[in-house]
């Protein structure tokens, strides 16, 4: 044919497709108006000439295969007509949009490579219809997340981000406690015939961990593992004991907040073993420094009061408002010796 | 559920089905806190102890909603409530890690002034965008100079404050929707406010206390909500103003005023007024626009009118003086609403033939949509319905609503034989 007949052939006919290549490497030609409204694709076309021919075709990101692809090409064929209504367009979305949770988060990040906005917020829509009002092991469930966070890690609210001495007390204390939980795991595991009942009220062990003769023996294993550190720290210890106020403050007002998610973990938690995760370094990443072996220390009385005290004070107030979580705690080391909390008078 | 013992897992990887894997938990962090700002505050809070991914996820959503529906308190203690409040907004303000764009606090709980006020200097130093403050109870809250210096001010919302900007204060330059109502502003700070937002396009006022004269110098103003007691309202530089909705909540006496000013306040509204659209008249803003001089018509007719509400006595002369002079102005009206307003005072049926009269030389090339709501049946509202049948000649639909039951029959046999100009035109009868 010659080029004057070529040009009179029907504009229908000549319909320009673009070449696009998916990740598996399956390349498929589709209509421009379509492909067009995906602003990637328009992209490429535009500022790279790429997606002309099959030598040419756009690599698609590797979040789109072809079933992702078929469904957003789908959804672009629907919306990229600018004669639909509100009403036509919003019930299509409404029906596209049903399909199972796991198409819609690789529909979702497909979109989102595709930087095809209003695809990404009508499938946003629909996670978060899907995730509000449900309980944490709902949520988990449905998105397969791993459960992996200790019963403690949970109620922590910081990041230990800066070297920070206030943050380096409450690792330590976290520290111990876990230590503590560890050791009691192992008693139990030894020895599971003993048993006693503890059945100390709630606020007995809020006064007991207050500590009503000033000298709260259930943090002896705290102050008996201090060693190099609060040399460094009783410089600042004035400042940190400041700070803790502040600090607690942050963290018991969070647990109020967070408290509604764990109880839920921490009610089916109590009577079952605790995780014996050892702590993660990306949060504590001190615990090297203060590594506490069996270490006996050489500790100056007075400082020893000192620290006594501000941990004393510090777990005080770290625990009031938490009263569910140390009743748990106590109360796995009820089966067996209380090696570590000598219980001044109450109980035994 | 059954309790199980967790083991760490030694590999990260998951080596399970297909069909078990985790594919939330890697989308980019934007799409993430899309959809966790979607959520309440508690649930997208709550997200914190789902895995070890998702524990810092909820930081960096950017928008803050503390309403009604984020928390469920089953105490009737007030000041219970009130701890928990604003110990739980405290804690999330101080653990959120992020630039937050969008904050609104709006709970039927009465709250701390100086809770709120430490609250808008923490998100005033995170170029925050928009801001919804609602104050339920209590006197007139005073947002701090802080909220002022928030430059990145998209929209505003206030709901029973008082606005006192500090002296330095130079406008929102980004501002583009303000919402007031239920505020205490001085006439000074109003007009300088209004003024210095170049962005302004949208703006409510309702129910304000402090400011008598309504100046409005907002080039880029489209939209115009306003409901209130004033005694004057003028635009300034308003070309592209489309919409307005207007009400004035006082009934003025016309008595009054009538020796002294003679100025045409209709004039007077319309003249920087070209491109407006939709117009709603609402309560007893007719009878201010009456006052003075009413000319048969608008020296320049508003040409892109194509919806026009109208509260009106149609007992009232002057009133109906009015309705008709913007009737004539509007040659493209296509929808029309008049709301007869019920009066309080039963006084002696003027019965004027005002819509009986021949004033009409054009006809409603348009209108095709017309509802007339609130009447009750007397003369003059039957004889406006008739004027309208007969001179509509493209009219789809007439919905007539009448105020009570009463007399509604004699209502619907006078309406039935009212000429039609429009062989399409279906009256439809609600039920009042």
């Amino acid at each position: 044919m010659s080029e004057v007949d070529m040009a009179v052939i029907k504009p229908e006919i000549m319909k320009s497709y673009i070449w696009l290549q998916t990740v598996d490497g399956s390349i498929q030609q589709v209509e421009q108006e379509i492909a067009m409204f995906c602003p990637m694709i328009c992209h490429e076309v535009i500022q790279k000439g790429m997606g002309s021919s099959k030598n040419y075709a756009i690599s698609l990101p590797q979040q789109v295969n072809p079933a992702m692809l078929s469904l957003i090409l789908d959804y672009c064929r629907f919306h990229q007509v600018p004669g639909r209504s509100n009403k036509e367009r919003k019930s299509f979305d409404e029906k596209f949009i049903r399909m199972d949770t796991k198409r819609l988060c690789e529909l979702t990040s497909a979109a989102d490579s595709l930087q095809l906005k209003p695809l990404v917020d009508l499938t946003s829509r629909a996670l978060a219809r899907i995730i509000e009002g449900k309980a944490p092991e709902e949520i988990r469930e449905i998105f397969h997340l791993p459960d992996d966070l200790t019963e403690e890690e949970k109620l922590e609210p910081l990041k230990n981000a800066t070297d920070d001495p206030r943050i380096r007390l409450l690792n330590r204390l976290y520290a111990k406690k876990r230590k503590e939980l560890k050791e009691r795991e192992k008693l139990k595991n030894v020895e599971v015939d003993e048993e006693l009942v503890d059945d100390r009220s709630v606020d007995d062990l809020l006064s007991f961990i207050n500590g009503d003769d000033g000298d709260s023996k259930g943090i002896k294993t705290s102050k008996s593992k201090k060693k190099n550190r609060r040399r460094k720290d009783l410089l600042k210890s004035t400042s940190a004991h400041e700070a803790t106020k502040n600090h607690n403050k942050e963290s018991n007002g969070l647990n109020s907040v967070c408290r509604s998610a764990e109880v839920g973990q921490i009610l089916p938690g109590v009577g079952a073993t605790t995780n014996l995760q050892d702590v993660e370094d990306d949060i504590f990443p001190n615990k090297n420094e203060f590594d506490d072996g069996d270490i006996d220390d050489e500790i100056d009385p007075t400082l020893k009061e000192k620290i006594d005290r501000e941990v004393e004070d510090f777990a005080r107030r770290l625990n009031s408002d938490w009263p569910e979580r140390m009743q748990e705690i106590l109360s796995l080391g009820q089966e067996k010796k209380p090696v570590h909390l000598s219980l001044n008078g109450k109980g035994s | 559920m059954s309790i199980v013992i967790k083991q760490r897992e030694p590999s990260r990887l998951p080596s399970k089905a297909d069909a078990e894997f985790d594919r939330i938990s890697n989308l980019p962090g934007h799409v993430i806190d899309q959809i966790l700002s979607r959520l309440p505050i508690r649930d997208a809070v709550r997200s914190s102890v789902l895995s070890r991914k998702w524990r810092y996820k909820w930081a960096t959503i950017p928008c803050l909603v503390f309403d009604n529906h984020c928390f469920n308190f089953s105490s009737q203690d007030q000041s219970f409530i009130k701890n928990k409040l604003v110990n739980i907004i405290d804690h999330v303000l101080l653990l959120h890690n992020g630039p937050i764009h969008k904050f609104k606090l709006s709970h039927r709980d009465l709250l701390g002034v100086t809770d709120i006020d430490r609250w808008i200097l923490c998100i005033s130093r995170s170029s925050i965008k928009e801001v919804v403050l609602e104050i339920w109870k209590g006197q007139r809250y005073k947002p701090p100079s802080c909220l002022f210096n928030c430059q990145n001010l998209i929209h505003l919302e206030l709901f029973n404050c008082l606005l006192k900007p500090p002296l330095m204060f130079k406008g929102f330059k980004n501002l583009k929707s303000l919402d007031l109502q239920h505020i205490t502003i001085t006439q000074d700070v109003f007009e300088k406010l209004i003024s210095s937002c170049p962005s302004l396009e949208r703006l409510t006022l309702m129910n304000f206390t402090g400011v008598t004269h309504l100046i409005i110098d907002a080039p880029n103003l489209q939209f115009f909500d306003i409901g209130g007691i004033f005694e004057d309202v003028s635009f300034l530089n308003t070309v592209h103003l489309s919409l307005i909705s207007i009400g004035l909540y006082v009934n003025i006496d016309n008595e009054e005023n009538g020796a002294q000013d003679n100025s045409s306040k209709l004039l007077r509204f319309f003249v920087n007024l070209p491109h407006i659209r939709r117009l709603e008249i609402q309560s007893y803003f007719l009878k201010y626009l009456a006052m003075g001089y009413v000319p048969s018509r608008l020296p320049n007719l508003c040409v892109d009118l194509n919806h026009l509400s109208i509260r009106i006595d149609f007992d009232d002369l002057e009133e109906n003086t009015a309705a008709l002079c913007l009737l004539r102005s509007c040659p493209n009206l296509q929808e029309l609403e008049m709301l007869a307003r019920p009066e309080e005072q039963s006084s002696m049926e003027r019965s004027t033939n005002f819509w009986e009269d021949d004033h009409w030389s054009s006809l409603f090339a348009h209108l095709r949509l017309v509802k007339v709501s609130g009447i009750s049946g007397v003369k003059s509202e039957m004889d406006f319905i008739k004027f309208l049948l007969s001179n509509s000649p493209v009219l789809e639909q007439l919905t007539v609503k009448p105020a009570s039951q009463e007399g509604e029959w004699e209502l619907m046999k006078e309406l039935l034989r009212f000429r039609r100009a429009s062989i399409y035109a279906e009256v439809i009868y609600l039920d009042p």
